[in-house]
This record gives C-alpha cells, structure tokens and sequence, in this order.
C-alpha cells in the first residue's frame, strides 16, 4: 500500500464580487497520485498550475475561500480531508513536513535558529530539553550546516538563502517525518547551492527511509532528482509516471511540448512544438480537457473530460489521443 | 562578421557602490568586452556576481566608477544624459521581470509607441502603423493594443517589452536575463523572437542569464562572471565543450540539463559566494577553488588563452596558452 | 467529502439588481465607505437640488416670526431674523462642498508637483521644498487660517485659497514618500533607458503611479476643510450671516443658545458634523481599499 493516495481531490476558491455574485475558481479538478516510502515524485508545472495547492490541500493548510470540495488524501491509511484540525496538526510537522516555497519568511525571526528547532520538537512529542537540542545540533549537522553548534545561536536575519533553505529542511527533519513535501526548495538559489541542496535531500530519503514530494517548475529538477513525476497544468495532472518514461516517452501533447520546448531538445529558431499562451482562467475552465484551447491535437472530443490512460504500468496520460499523438500528426 | 568594428567596446569597467560604514561593495570589476554588429554574447553568472550591473552601467543607466565605454566608435564613459538621450535611440534594453518593467497606468500601444515619439519624427498615423507592425513582430495580435499592462500574461509582457526595445532598431540590446522569470513553455517563444530579430537585423545583444541552457542556445561567445569580474570568455560551444576555469567547471557540472539520460559530472564547489564588500585577495574564487595552491592567495590572474581563438580564462594554475597580458585600449 | 460544485454560469441580473447587487458588494468590500459614501449622496442631492427641497427662501426674514421653536411650519424653527433653519440647514450642504471640493482641488494642483520633483530630484531641491511646507505647518492651521482670512478679507474665495495652501504640505508629503519609493522601480529605469526626458518620465510615469495615496486622501482632507471653514465663520471670520453657511449659522445660534433658543445652532451643527463625519468614513473606507497592507490587518 502506498504511503500517500490522493484520488479525486478537487480544491476550489469560492468568492463573491463586487457586483456580490458568487464565484468559483476551480483551481485543483480531480487530481490523483500515489507516493511509496523511499521514492521522490516531482511535481512539475506553470506558475499557477495548483502545485503548491495540492500541497496545501494534503497538509490541511488551506486558507478560506480556498476549500476542498471533493476527493480523499489517504495517509498510512489515515483519511485527512475529514479529521479534525488538532489531529491533521499533529500530524503535520511529525509525521508529514512541509518545506514551504519562501524559507524567509517561514523562519520565525525573533528567535534564534536552535531555539526554533528545539520548539517544533517539543511541540510533537514528550523530549527533555537536552535531547531536543541533541536532536536540534544531528539534524543542524545532517544537512551539512558548518558548525552546528554556532549556527544554532544565529538569528535568522543572520543566514545565506542556502543556508536558511538548510535550517528549514533541519527543521522539518526534527520529528522524523514519513513524509516530506519540498515546495520549490532551489527557486532563487544559485545552481551550485541548488545542487548542494537536491543531493542534500535525495541522501535524507535514503538515509531516513522517506518519501519526499518536490515540486519545482525546472524540468532538470526532475529529470536528476526525482523517481517519478506528475505534470501538473490549470489544477489538472495530464500526465504522471516513471521520470525516465516520460522524458523519452511523453504521452501528454502538453508534456511533449514543455520538454520539447527545452533547449536541450531544440535549436533556437526551429518552431514547432510550442504550447505558449495564457494559462486557462479558473474562473472559466473550458469544458473537456483543460489544455484544449492550446492543444495542437484537438479535436471535438477532447470537449469532453478526458480519461486517464494507462499507456504502461505506472504511466497514465489523461488525453483523449493518448497513444495516437504520433499517428494524427500535429495539426498546427 | 570578424574584423567588423565592434558595435560596443568596454575596458577596465568597475562598478563600486558605497555602503554602510564607509565601505565599498565592488559590483563589477575591471572589465573588457567587445560585442560585434550581429553578434550575441551571453554573459553568466550567480545571482550577485553583477550582470545586472554591467549591463545597467554599459547603457549609463548606473555612473561607472573607473573603465570606458565606447558606442559606436564614440566614448559615452563621461558625456551628460541629455547628450546619451538622442543615443539611446541605438541602445535598448529588456529587463528581467515584465511585470515590473512596464508603467501599468498606460496602454500597450502607448507604451510601444513611446520610443518611436521620443526618437522618430513620425506623424500620428504612420506611429500607429508603426507600433501595429510591432505588434505583429513580436506576434501579439492588434487588440492588445489598447488594452493595459495588467491583463497580460508574463510572455505576453515581456513581448511588449521587446516591442519596446526594437521600435527604434537599436544596434545594440542589452537583455537582462529576459526569459528568466517566465514559464518554460514561453521561454522557448520568446528565445525564438530574439534570434529572429537579431538575424533580420543584425543587431548586437548582451544576453545576461543565470541559466546555462538558454545561454548556450541563444550566444555565440559567452563570458562567465564571478564576483563583478570575468573569469572566462569562450565561444559558446567551446566553453561547454571545454571550459578552463575551475570556476566554470564547477557552474557547468552544477547545472541540470532537463534530460535523465545526461550524467551529470561533479565538480561540486564547497560553500557560498563570498560577499563583495571584501573581495578575496588574488584571485577571487580562491576561497572556494578545488584546485587552489598558495599562489593564487596573492596573485591576480591575467587572461591566458586556451586552446581555440578567442578562448581566454583567468587562472594561474592554467597551462598551455602564454600568459597574455589584458588586451590594450584601442583608440 | 461534499460533492464537488459546479461552476455556475453568470446568469445577467436586471438592471434594478444589478445596481443593488453592486452596492451589496461595495458593501461587503468595505462597509465603511459604503455608509460614508450615503451620508455623501444624501447631502449631495441636498445641495444639487435645495431650490425644489427648501419650503422658504433661506434669506428671506420674517420679522413677524423670529426664534420660533420646531413646528408643522418651520420644521427647524426660525433664527433671530426669522430665516427658515430648515431651508438654510439644506442651502447649506451648497457652503459646505462649494468650498471643501476646490480647497482640495488647490491642495492637489500644488501639493502634488512639489512632492514630485521633491522625490524625485532629492538632494537640496528636497530640502528647501519640504523645509518651508514644514515651516508652514509648525502653526496650528486653524490659527494660520484666522490670521491669513483676516488679513486679506472675509470672502469665499480667500477662504478657499487659504485653505488649498494651508493643505497642500499634506499632498505633497504623500506623493513625495510614494515617489521615494517608486523612483528606482524597473519600470522608472524602463522609461529613462527608453530616452525619456526627465520631465516626461517624472510626469508621465512617476506620477500616474505614485498619486494613489494622496487621492485615498482626499476625502478625508475635504471633511477637515468643511470643518475649518466653519470654525472661521463660527469665529467670526469667513463667511458672514446671513449668507446659509452652517458654521455662520452655528455662531448665531450660540448667541441665543443660552436663553433656550437651542435649534438655530443644534440643527446645522448635525449637518456640519454628519457631512464632516461621512467624509471620513469614506476616507477611511478608500484608504483600506487602496492600500492591501492596511486591508490585510483587518
Ligand atoms: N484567493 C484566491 N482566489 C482565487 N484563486 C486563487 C486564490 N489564491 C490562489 N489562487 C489560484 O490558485 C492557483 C494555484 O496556485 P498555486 O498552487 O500557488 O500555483 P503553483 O504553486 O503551481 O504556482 C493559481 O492559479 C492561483 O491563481
Ligand atoms: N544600488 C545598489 N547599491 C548597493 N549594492 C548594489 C546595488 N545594485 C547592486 N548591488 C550589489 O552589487 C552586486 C551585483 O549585483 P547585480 O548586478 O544585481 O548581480 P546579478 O545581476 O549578477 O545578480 C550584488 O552584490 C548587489 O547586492
Ligand atoms: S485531450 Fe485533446 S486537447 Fe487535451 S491534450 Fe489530449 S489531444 Fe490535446
Ligand atoms: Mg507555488
Ligand atoms: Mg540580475
């Protein structure tokens, strides 16, 4: 049994305007995926697609007028959407820790790094104040932070960008978590922190026996860190499987344009395969297949919800010309 | 394309800033680059390492603390901004975040027409002809015209931007990091656009990024920054093929190439940049070089060139190029 | 789990509920300046249409009816020279914004360049400028007002005047910190590297964008110049009785409050303070919508 299920989750903001009607943007739509302990799911997608919302929605941390409006997140066997606020926090910074996109602004900047350590594990067990700071000063040190012991007594204001994403991955390794959700570790970090970061994380995984969630919008993330991945557009995941797979088989007319679209697979000027434009507005999701509007492969049908594929084992497209794309040539 | 005169000629470049306490943060540090009509040449970098800043001080759009700066022959180092305006007609520049670039009180049409009023005497109707063909170039359809900055998608700005930059055919477009903050599947559109207008127009560009794979596909020579200064300068393939400096060597093989099957090489570096408010002695990137020797504490490196034409690195422990001293001003 | 909700369509209201839906929303957005926004209405259609609404001329005495109480006749009873209080108290909403709306109107036209260039070229221009709006404020307004509308004479007009300058410093110091803020924004850069002339891009880019907080302002400072302009009247300078302005009126009535002829000042003093409070209330209201950070801590 997978260690996290998601089925079906739909998450939607439900406001009213100025002229005082009600208004609905669907920002997740029936989206699911399964996570297995020791393996690394990237997911990956536009601005806006609703990756760091799935995270939301799955840790419980939604804000109104943000709602779950539908769908099951079953953790160790534990369904999250219905328990209760108390539980779900619980669970949430021990057994689930989440590494959320700005590490800033998540660090409390009144209180020194140790001391914030030390908090979130006496918060979620019964530990003396030594062995929290033992615990503090391991974890400091495992995620290769230079003297630990000094570290501890910075003030935040006092850390690197690198350094602070260490102390925020120090600090959801404090309760020893199953599962560990990274939004977005490495945006804004330079390229040679950023792999200090991901090998960092990808040790921790196997190190600590998790599963870990990243979610980034840098396909070569992905495609070097992660064991599968699920590609992620207007709150719908079009296509998810095995990294490898995908990059060589992409069975999503969107995912083949986004990694055709890399200048690793194409020379400037070369044309084709482009899915540009505007992201779909919420507000007002086209009918069928959120990618239609901008889907060189659409037809009539593809007004109609798509169905998820499964082209092999693990690897699922939800396209209606899913398996045929090479066949019906694109139109544009 | 070799041998023609360089559209732009900069020497010794230095930016300083004054911070706190007296002391000065060395931006940009002593350098030279040439950039040919047609020519693109990527400059990269980590965040901090002052590309931002070259390219602003290049347009006199920051006061350079030492070095020159020659436009087309002419020496723009020390003249006023009211000699630079009629020249910036020749000079455009693209900037990183197009939601931030663009004034959101004015319409795009406004805004693209903005450079062909300040610099061409044009009549009413022949601008507005003018920006539609712009509009189109940069192939955003005519109604985007009246409509503002704040609708737009990220691409869709950083078209208008580019619009912007070309209404007056410069001869040179400094783009700072252009693509940057916008989405994968537009990056490759807007790449597209660029190459497109310099190949029409034969128009020079310094293309900054941070990201190795849009600058290897859009430069035909690249310079690497570290800490304000170059550390290497290569023809594009050369340096992916063949980088020198350990410094590059180390940006390349932290770099993921969106392909699984790609073995990535390590040459992991240790720490953080260090801050320019102290510059390292001798060679800057001392502190962190895996190959560093007692040497390169005291001594700065001067430009050794490697292999192939054009290929210069600045390292003491490079052999196999005779030490060549920094290229002289030309008059 | 609920079961997933549709998107509904927008289905397209009438007309009539369209604009009650549109005051439901600007309600919920702000409820503040919704109420202060209809306390406004109320006295603007009072002024805009006063000669229909007022039973009497509101300077036509009745010798033969001085300082009558409230009656079925003269709803806010009569003043010391038999002058209608109800018909005054409504000609008056005309005092109250024929002089708030271009003693505001000054305030920007002055204000609102002095804080750009202010901003914008800094350095000892900056100093010289915000120095005398300083200057200008170590006074308490009021006694600047009485002192400046004494001197040059009571009239409308030199009312207005001292009020516009005497508020301007106030513009000027908003748009000044916003252009502080605004002057080396990407766009700012955008438009000098464009070759914009420092004028244009002071003018025509700077400003649209930095005026914002000075036009969340203005009602608040029109309520504090209908204030102003009846305390001078009310001291005696400014307008004069028997002209209908509340302040004036307030003063005459004060003289007869003591021998129990409260309704000649209480009337207009409601007036004065229900506009002035209105004013603030959508003040407030447009401060918290223009301004998110001030919206998020509520
Ligand atoms: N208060 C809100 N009302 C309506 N839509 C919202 C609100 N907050 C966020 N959204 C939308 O939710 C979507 C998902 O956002 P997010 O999960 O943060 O995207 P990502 O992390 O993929 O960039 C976005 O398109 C965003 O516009
Ligand atoms: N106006 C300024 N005042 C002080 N320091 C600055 C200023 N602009 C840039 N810097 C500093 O100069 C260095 C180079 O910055 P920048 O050119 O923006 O780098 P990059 O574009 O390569 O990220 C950084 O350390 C930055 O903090
Ligand atoms: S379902 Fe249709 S529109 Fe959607 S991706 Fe497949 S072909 Fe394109
Ligand atoms: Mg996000
Ligand atoms: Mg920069």
């Amino acid at each position: 049994m997978s260690l996290l299920k998601v089925e079906g989750l739909s998450t939607h903001f439900i406001t009213r305007d100025i002229d005082n009607q009600r208004r609905v943007a669907r920002a997740l739509t029936d989206v699911n995926f399964a996570l297995d302990t020791g393996r690394v799911l990237g997911i990956i997608g536009e601005t806006g697609a609703g990756k760091s919302l799935t995270a939301q929605s799955i840790c419980g941390l939604l804000k109104p007028p943000a709602r779950i409006v539908g769908g099951r997140v079953t953790f160790d066997g534990q369904e999250l959407t219905s328990m209760s606020p108390d539980a779900l926090n619980r669970l949430r910074g021990s057994q689930i820790a989440l590494v959320v996109q700005n590490p800033r602004s998540s660090l409390d900047p009144l209180a020194r790094v140790g001391d914030q350590l030390v908090r979130i594990h006496q918060a979620h067990g019964r530990h003396s104040r030594a062995a929290s700071r033992k615990r503090a000063l391991d974890m400091l040190a495992a995620v290769g932070i230079p003297d630990p012991e000094g570290r501890a007594r910075a003030w935040p204001h006092e850390l690197s960008g690198g350094m602070a994403q260490r102390v925020l991955i120090a600090m959801a390794l404090m309760n020893d978590p199953r599962l560990l959700i990274a939004d977005e570790p490495t945006t804004g970090l330079d390229v040679t922190v950023q792999a200090q970061i991901l090998d960092l994380l990808r040790n921790l995984v196997q190190r600590f026996g998790m599963a870990m969630m990243i979610i980034t919008h840098d396909l070569g993330v992905v495609a070097h860190y992660c064991d599968e991945v699920a590609v992620m557009f207007a709150g719908t995941i079009v296509e998810s499987g095995p990294v490898k797979r995908i990059f060589s088989a992409p069975g999503h007319p969107y995912t083949r344009a986004l990694i055709g679209a890399t200048p690793e697979r194409r020379r400037v000027g070369q044309g084709g395969a482009q899915i540009g434009g505007e992201p779909p507005d919420l507000y007002n999701l086209p009918s069928g297949c959120p990618v239609r509007l901008r889907c060189a492969y659409a037809t009539e049908v593809c007004a109609s919800p798509p169905p998820e594929r499964v082209m092999t084992p693990g690897h699922v497209v939800r396209c209606h010309h899913a398996g045929d794309l090479d066949a019906r040539g694109s139109v544009a | 394309m070799t041998g023609a005169q360089p559209v732009l000629s900069v020497r010794g470049l230095t930016k300083q800033f004054a911070v706190g306490g007296g002391r000065l943060l060395t931006a940009v540090n002593k350098v030279d680059l040439d950039i040919r009509p047609g020519e693109t040449v990527g400059m990269v970098g980590e965040s901090g390492s002052g590309k931002s800043t070259f390219g602003r001080a290049v347009l006199r759009l920051t006061e350079p603390t030492e070095g020159s700066i020659r436009f087309g022959g002419q020496d723009i180092t020390h003249i006023s901004q009211r000699q630079l305006r009629p020249l910036r007609r020749e000079m455009q520049m693209v900037f990183q975040d197009p939601w931030s670039a663009l004034n959101p009180r004015l319409s795009i049409g406004d805004l693209i027409t903005e450079p062909i009023k300040l610099h061409l005497n044009l009549g009413r109707s022949e601008r507005a002809d003018r920006a539609e063909a712009l509009a189109r170039r940069v192939r955003l359809s005519r109604d985007f015209l009246r409509r503002t900055p704040s609708g737009l998608s990220g691409g869709q700005l950083q078209r208008v931007c580019i619009a912007r930059a070309i209404a007056t055919s410069p001869k040179l477009l400094v783009l700072d990091e252009p693509t940057s903050s916008l989405d994968l599947s537009v990056r490759a559109g807007i790449l597209d656009l660029l190459a497109e207008i310099r190949d029409e127009t034969q128009t020079a560009m310094l293309f900054i990024s941070h990201d190795l794979s849009t600058i290897r596909a859009i430069s035909d020579r690249i310079v690497v920054l570290y800490l304000g200064a170059v550390v290497e300068e290569a023809g594009a393939e050369a340096l992916f093929e063949t980088p020198a400096h350990p410094y590059s060597k180390a940006l390349l093989s932290a770099h993921l190439p969106a392909d699984p099957e790609v073995k990535l090489a390590r040459h992991q570096l240790e720490g953080e940049v260090p801050s320019p408010i102290n510059l390292p002695s001798g060679c800057s990137f001392h502190t962190r070089c895996p190959v560093a020797i007692g040497a390169c504490k005291t001594t700065v490196p001067q430009p050794v060139a490697v292999g192939g034409t054009e290929h210069f690195a600045r390292c003491i422990r490079i052999q196999g190029g005779a030490t060549q001293t920094a290229r002289s001003e030309t008059a | 789990m609920s079961q997933v909700v549709q998107g509904e369509a927008a289905t397209a209201p009438r007309p009539g509920r369209r604009v009650l839906n549109r005051m439901i929303g600007l309600f919920r957005m702000s409820p503040v300046a919704a109420v202060g926004l209809l306390i406004i209405l109320f006295f603007a259609v009072l002024a805009v249409f006063a000669p229909w609404l007022m039973p009497y001329d509101p300077i036509q005495s009745h010798p033969g009816r001085v300082l009558q109480p409230p009656s079925a006749e003269h709803w806010f009873g009569t003043d010391a020279n038999g002058m209608d209080v109800f018909s005054r108290v409504i000609y008056g909403a005309r005092y109250g914004f024929g002089i708030a709306i271009p003693a505001v109107l000054l305030a920007l036209a002055i204000g609102v360049p002095v804080g750009l260039i202010a901003g914008y070229k800094g350095g000892y221009l900056d100093e010289f400028l915000m120095r005398i709006f300083d200057g200008l404020r170590v006074f308490p307004s009021i006694i600047l007002a009485l002192a400046v509308v004494a001197a040059t004479g009571q009239s409308l007009f030199n009312v207005i005047i001292v009020l516009g300058l005497l508020d301007a410093p106030v513009f000027a110091r908003l748009v000044r910190a916003e252009v502080l803020a605004q002057r080396n924004s990407v766009f700012v850069e955008s438009s000098v590297a464009a070759g914009n002339p420092t004028w244009r891009t002071m003018f025509v880019h700077l400003l649209p964008n930095s005026i914002q907080g000075a036009m969340a302002q203005t009602a608040v400072r029109a309520a504090w110049a209908v204030r102003i302009s009846a305390t001078l009247a009310f001291l005696g300078v400014g307008i004069q009785v028997p002209t209908p302005e509340w302040g004036a009126m307030i003063r005459q009535g004060a003289e007869v409050m003591v021998s129990g002829q409260w309704w000649v000042a209480v009337f207009p003093g409601l007036a004065l303070i229900m506009l002035v409070f209105g004013l603030n209330l959508l003040g407030d209201g447009m401060q918290d919508v223009m301004d998110p950070r001030r919206r998020q801590q509520k």
